[in-house]
């Protein structure tokens, strides 16, 4: 057992050992490491440069896949979400800046249509007052002539109506003098009598 | 009860040649580490995969954690830190993976390995050393001249700053290290503890299920501290990173 462990020199180099079959080897150098050293197996320097080695060389081609490789993925999708978060923004505030000159143009527009819907009633409204009152006129107007001539026809009637009333009056005072006196007084006579009293 | 430490006991997987008297045989530690850089691989595959701009929750963890590691380089480093960005988000996700996979149980610690965390903070280091060089050229040893110190102690100063600066690829090895390896004993010694005391009868039961909820707590703490340790070393690996980028405004 003993000839098959790795004998360690000072400088850390390994002594050659007779070839054993692999798995022989790893059984017994674990025990012959077990038995034979009482201290830490880290301690142990003859393995130390296999894993230096190995330990170099997985470093190294680590570090070119992760630097050449993944991380620059990575970093890619962190930059490209940051530009894309960025440029949304970008165009959230040109759309918002947008609504808000769309919003202050309708709002003159409204304002422009609200003023010239009450110019424009207020014009109809005048209009409709002209009219009306041009109209009232006339209908006035009219109104005045038909009460003028009414007045006229009422006036002409009493006129007429006052002479028959003369004449009336006229020949029944011509009656009553002819039976009193027997005598028919003149037509002259009785109108002038008849004028005094009526005046 | 069960050897807390034949966790981390070595074991060949594949074995290779020796090259230059060294043996480069592919272990469990070798093996583990190539599992967790093959999960981080499959993971961004998948994370990555779509792209989408609005993510699914794979692709959402994904982002969190590059924008973890993206926003410590950034606000550690500065607008500079992006071309370190890779480097610490590697060491991140690498270790994390290590740390993560050693919870499942009967899977190895790579982590755990001193080999391991050593050579990690030493890399640290070089890349600290290396960066300092190419952007401060000798402007680089201001970094232990700290302006503004009275002449007479400066040489203590300087000494210490030295010092301070040599022990931080051992801190940086020494605190994965010891966290990965004390948190895996203490999980196995109170699992170990549950079945010894499971044997010994109707107290024993009692004892047993209490330390069985000390485990499952410990086990939680363990997984945090399984991602606190690779953020740890991302930041201090930024901090080092950032004492020789923005040497001048040191």
């Amino acid at each position: 057992m003993a000839q098959t462990t790795p004998e360690l020199e000072p400088g850390g180099a390994i002594v050659e050992t007779p070839p054993t079959t692999a798995s022989h080897d790893l059984h017994e150098s674990t025990e012959a490491a077990e038995h034979g050293s009482s201290g830490l197996t880290q301690f142990e320097f003859g393995y130390w440069p296999g894993q230096i080695f190995w330990l170099l060389i997985v470093f190294a081609v680590l570090y070119v896949i992760l630097s050449k490789l993944f991380l620059p993925r990575v970093g890619g999708a962190i930059e490209a979400r940051a530009a894309k978060i960025e440029g949304d923004l970008a165009d959230a505030r040109v759309a918002r800046d947008e609504a808000e000159r769309q919003s202050a143009e309708a709002a003159a527009e409204l304002a422009q249509a609200r003023a010239r819907a009450q110019k424009t009633a207020a014009d109809a409204k005048a209009a409709a007052k002209a009219e009306a009152e041009t109209r009232n006129a006339a209908e006035e107007a009219k109104l005045n002539e038909r009460l003028a001539a009414a007045e006229a026809g009422i006036q002409a009637g009493r006129e007429k109506a006052m002479s028959n009333v003369r004449s009336l009056a006229a020949e029944t005072a011509e009656a009553i003098v002819e039976k009193l006196s027997g005598q028919a007084p003149t037509r002259a006579e009785v109108d002038a009598a008849v004028a005094r009293n009526a005046a | 009860m069960a050897d807390p430490m034949h966790q981390f006991e070595i074991q060949q997987v594949l074995e290779l040649p020796a090259v230059a008297g060294f043996d480069l045989s592919i272990t469990n530690s070798a093996l583990w580490m190539i599992i967790a850089a093959a999960s981080v691989t499959l993971f961004f595959a998948a994370a990555s995969a779509k792209a989408a701009v609005v993510p699914g929750r794979l692709q959402s963890v994904g982002e969190m954690l590059y924008e973890l590691i993206h926003n410590l380089t950034d606000s550690i480093i500065g607008h500079e830190g992006k071309k370190y960005f890779p480097f610490v988000f590697t060491l991140f996700a690498f270790i994390l993976a290590m740390n993560l996979l050693g919870m499942v149980p009967y899977f190895f610690t790579s982590t755990s390995q001193l080999a391991v965390t050593a050579t990690l903070g030493v890399l640290v280091i070089a890349v600290v050393i290396a960066v300092g060089f190419a952007r401060n050229g000798l402007g680089f040893f201001k970094l232990f001249v700290p302006s503004g110190v009275p002449f007479f102690v400066l040489p203590l100063v300087v000494v210490i700053e030295i010092i301070s600066f040599l022990v931080r690829p051992v801190t940086l090895a020494l605190r994965l290290f010891g966290n990965m390896v004390g948190g895996h004993v203490v999980l196995k010694v109170f699992g170990g503890f549950v079945v010894s005391l499971g044997a010994l009868g109707a107290l024993g039961v009692v004892g047993a299920l209490v330390t069985l909820t000390g485990t499952v707590a410990i086990t939680a703490l363990e997984f945090m501290v399984a991602f606190l340790q690779a953020f740890v070393f991302a930041v201090l690996a930024c901090v080092y990173l950032n004492d020789v980028v923005n040497l001048h405004s040191h």
